[in-house]
């Protein structure tokens, strides 16, 4: 293998290990803001747009990231791809190439690609819309020079402005300019300009490979410091709390708690319903991390992140109606518009429980146009209508059996009385208790403790 | 090479082929049941200009469908599809045309495992009464308090095409409420709610002005509105709105008000008229409309409840009726009580005025003003000339009917329902004949409408007639919105 290529690997193997070991949960926290379907109206409805291709391409490819390993893959793959386009577009030859120091700068952009990536709210189309500019120069120049290659030029920048060039939605936030974006997008556009001139006026000494190996250290380590310093590790301890608690590894959350206890919110709210899963909340309160009430069933917030553990645990807990508000609510707030596979099966699932079964359908007939989530539709949608299938249903015939009996007003906060309520009309719902005990511990309330044990001893 | 053109060729034709599903009903088993056909269009009343009544079969079993359709005078229409019947827009309307106040018989055949079934025909009566060029709403996903992609479209009612006056795309923010002077597009009311807040007016086919609805003399921004049919004023009202959710039950959402008035806007003088009758503290007024004349208010009204008290169910909402002067732009001295619902146990909400003067149609509902949130909904129809209430019973369902609007001609209504699937608001239509007979209603009509609305996460909200294309500049009005730049109003006492 040519000595360039090497780096190359090197390179996509850094990304690999990145993403795969260190990031792997914002590759799940972008895969759960969307919903790629395979649906003509759907892709029609993204690809008519400036823009549009590379949106698509982006999206499909983010589908995948549910599975951490597969995102890192097609990410190291994608910036290697970059970063190829870019060495050849210098028209890099080891062996005559006078500028060697080119070599290192053929990495910039795939470097700043990775510097972007590492925002939870950079999206993949940004990615795409860059590789498929370096494509389009790419195939110009493999047309002889002369007219029609001019003619190639043209068709091309057109064309261009359509899949990628016009578009906006390479960034969550509609209103945020992604610099990091436009920087790696110009760098790939002008360094070959520029590394291109340098050869004609350059001349370094030909020192066989010790010049573009220097210049791919240098830029290794600047770039990769760059990387490293700029990653939030915070955020990925967030996002790690929060996929757990969405795939339930009640046992994982407990042992990451006991290795390193979380201090935020999520990570707390999600430590707390773990341990009421294992009917340990209530005793064990104190010997982790608490924040109040708020790390029990915080408040539910206007965005589309933060509600999501305290959804999960509405949902454990049987407060069915609560869960569904609060899973809609989040979906409404993802900022790009953008609809979730993560929400849909829930508001599927909250449906079917609550009897709405033509809604459960429409999530379902959406879920199974779906890569990953339609074997699970297929699976839940002859359950609907299906009454004594859905009795028996493990998950969901018991949270059918949790269910309020009496209807009252809730709004963004949760009252003693919501839990008392639930608890009361089934006293087999452990984690109502669990939370009702917390939740008396937590705010003092001894006169409400007593209460309730008074109550259970009566019932007793 | 030439091998590698026909290949593909071939391949496109048998895949058009099979997606057209053009077949012979041979050996069809007669069936005595008319089909079950989604949307149910069987036995409905149509006007002569709507678009192709396109159905599928309700049971998604069917693996393909056959509708013939036949008239008096031995013209057929035939529509085959794998999932749905696709008429032809041209022949459809030429159909119609020949039909006018006379039946159509549709005969349908379905294709399954076991081979083709032909069932009873059914009839569609084509009215004679034309519908107005299209309908206008708001398409937005039935949630609760934060929204997400949102816009107001209009559709054109003699075929399937939609458009978009404006997105929450082109700005920050939710847009609502929209609002033209008996179906005319030339006068138009529109609210822009968030940080981008303003009343987005055009008068008599004039440029849009973005308007601060806010005084220091009114409780908040202008809300509900209904046109004065002179097009000089605009009646709102000004509501509170607080949303609480239920814990159990049917019903998801309850929308409410802790405080809400009236007031009517002078366009052309830019004051709010106010009446110390229309906002009393102790009383919840809301959705104003005006009578077909011009010379009446009707509004609702219900007791207020005591500060922090949560018995919505108990706020239960009556028609009432004050004078209103349009030469002079004052009230009357007295309000007129003209449904007492409340002495029901009812709750009366969208009173609409057909603009012959002849009917009012109003949704009655257990409890409340916000009657999308409850499923016991239904419609009522008031004869203003007798002053009798009976419920629309041939167009309502078991589930919700909430918002209404009347043609222009005044004989066919349009209606905001959820007995789709319980949740997302489609719209419907009915005729109603100058002696108040009302006809069954039929759902907007779609291409392939199964997958149409299955596939739609949006609600249709605040259907009304528009009697043109809008003509509405998108761009420039998100320009405005985008713009910092607010006309304030004044305000006029008569007290």
């Amino acid at each position: 293998m040519k000595v360039e290529y090497l780096c190359t690997v090197l390179f996509g193997t850094a990304v690999l290990l990145f993403f795969g070991l260190a990031y792997p949960h914002h590759l799940h926290y972008q895969e759960q803001y969307q919903l790629f379907l395979f649906d003509s109206t759907y892709v029609w409805e993204i690809v008519r747009l400036p823009g549009g291709v590379a949106d698509l391409l982006g999206r499909f490819s983010t589908q995948f990231f549910l599975f951490a390993w597969v995102g890192a893959v097609i990410i190291a793959f994608l910036l290697m791809a970059v970063q190829l386009l870019t060495l050849r577009l210098f028209n890099f030859q080891l062996s005559t190439f006078n500028f060697q120091f080119a070599y290192g700068l053929s990495f910039v952009p795939s470097f700043l690609l990775w510097l972007f990536l590492l925002d939870e709210n950079a999206l993949m189309g940004g990615v795409w819309a860059v590789l498929l500019t370096l494509l389009a120069i790419w195939g110009c120049l493999l047309i002889p020079k002369g007219w029609k290659r001019y003619v190639a030029m043209i068709i091309a920048f057109v064309t261009l402005y359509w899949i990628a060039f016009g578009g906006s939605h390479y960034y969550r936030y509609p209103t945020v300019f992604p610099t990091l974006l436009y920087a790696a997008w110009l760098s790939a556009i002008l360094l070959p300009l520029v590394v291109r001139l340098l050869h004609r006026f350059y001349r370094s000494p030909h020192t066989s490979y010790l010049l573009p190996l220097t210049s791919f250290a240098l830029v290794a380590i600047v770039m990769g410091v760059l990387v490293w310093k700029n990653a939030n590790f915070k955020a990925e301890k967030v996002m790690q709390y929060d996929f757990m608690a969405t795939h339930q590894q009640w046992n994982r959350i407990l042992e990451t708690v006991n290795t390193e206890k979380p201090n935020n919110q999520i990570g707390v709210t999600v430590q707390n319903l773990a341990l009421a899963m294992h009917g340990m909340l209530a005793d064990h309160l104190f010997e982790y991390n608490q924040n109040g009430i708020l790390g029990l069933l915080p408040d539910v917030k206007e965005d589309a992140t933060s509600p999501m553990p305290t959804a999960e645990a509405f949902y454990q807990l049987g407060m069915v109606y609560v869960a569904q508000r609060t899973v809609f609510e989040a979906q409404e707030a993802i900022l790009d518009f953008q609809k979730s596979g993560r929400c849909y099966k829930r508001l599927a699932q909250t449906n079917l429980i609550i009897g709405s079964y033509e809604v459960a359908r429409k999530y379902l007939t959406a879920l199974r146009k779906t890569l990953f989530y339609s074997e699970w539709a297929n699976e839940t949608l002859p359950l609907l209508g299906n009454e004594e299938a859905i009795a028996r249903h493990p998950e969901y015939g018991r949270l059918r059996q949790y269910a309020y009996h009496q209807d009252f007003y809730f709004s963004d906060h949760v009252t003693p009385e919501m839990l008392e309520s639930l608890f009361f009309s089934n006293t087999d719902n452990r984690l109502a208790l669990e939370y009702l005990r917390a939740y008396y511990i937590l705010t003092n309330d001894r006169e409400g403790y007593a209460r309730l044990l008074r109550e259970l001893g009566v019932r007793n | 090479m030439k091998q590698n053109i026909i290949l593909p060729f071939y391949l496109l034709t048998l895949l058009l082929f099979f997606a057209a599903c053009t077949e012979t009903v041979s050996d069809a088993k007669q069936e005595a049941a008319q089909p079950q056909i989604y949307p149910d269009y069987l036995g409905v009343t149509v006007p002569v200009n709507i678009a192709p009544l396109d159905f599928c079969m309700a049971d998604e079993k069917a693996l393909c469908i056959d509708a013939i359709v036949t008239d008096r005078h031995g013209n057929i229409l035939h529509s085959q599809g794998r999932e749905s019947i696709d008429f032809d827009l041209d022949d459809w309307h030429t159909l119609l045309g020949q039909n006018r106040g006379d039946s159509l018989s549709v005969t349908v055949s379905a294709k399954y495992d076991d081979g083709w079934h032909t069932y009873s025909p059914f009839s569609v009566y084509v009215s004679p009464d034309s519908i107005d060029y299209g309908i206008c709403y708001r398409l937005i996903e039935p949630g609760y308090e934060v929204w997400s992609k949102m816009g107001i479209y209009e559709r054109d009612l003699s075929s399937f095409d939609e458009r978009a006056l404006i997105e929450n795309t082109q700005f920050e923010g939710c847009v609502n409420c929209h609002s033209f002077n008996r179906g005319n597009p030339a006068d138009m009311s529109l609210h822009i709610r968030g940080p981008h807040g303003a009343t987005l007016l055009r008068h008599d086919g004039g440029p849009l002005t973005a308007y601060n609805t806010k005084t220091g003399q009114t409780l908040g921004l202008c809300v509900y509105p209904y046109w004065h049919p002179s097009g000089r004023y605009i009646a709102y009202s000004t509501n509170t709105t607080r949303q609480l959710f239920h814990s159990a039950g049917h019903n998801r959402v309850e929308v409410f008000d802790e405080a809400s008035d009236l007031q009517v806007y002078d366009v052309g003088k830019n004051e709010l008229l106010l009446s110390p009758l229309l906002k009393q503290d102790s009383v919840y007024e809301t959705y104003p409309v005006f009578s077909a004349d011009g010379r009446s208010l009707y509004f609702c009204a219900a007791r207020a409840l005591p500060e922090d008290s949560h018995q919505l169910d108990s706020i239960r909402y009556s028609l009432y009726r004050i004078d209103f002067d349009p030469q002079t732009g004052s009230f009357g001295n007295q309000i007129e009580t003209v449904v007492d619902a409340a002495a029901q146990h009812k709750s009366l909400s969208f009173p609409r005025p057909s603009y012959d003067g002849r009917f009012l149609c109003y949704t009655l509902s257990d409890y409340g003003q916000f009657s999308i949130w409850h499923h016991e909904a239904d419609l009522w129809l008031l004869d203003l000339s007798t002053g009798e209430s009976r419920p629309m019973t041939e167009a309502n369902s078991k589930d919700t009917e909430s918002f209404h609007n009347w043609s222009t001609s005044s004989r066919w209504l349009v209606l905001s329902s959820r007995r789709d699937d319980g949740l997302f608001t489609r719209p419907y239509f009915c005729h109603v004949d100058a002696r108040g007979n009302v006809t069954k209603a039929f759902m907007l009509p779609q291409r392939n409408p199964r997958r149409f609305y299955r596939e739609r996460f949006f609600s249709f909200n605040v259907p009304e007639f528009i009697n043109a294309p809008t003509r509405f500049d998108g761009r420039r009005a998100s320009r405005i919105i985008n713009d910092e730049y607010r006309k304030d109003i004044g305000v006029r006492k008569d007290f």
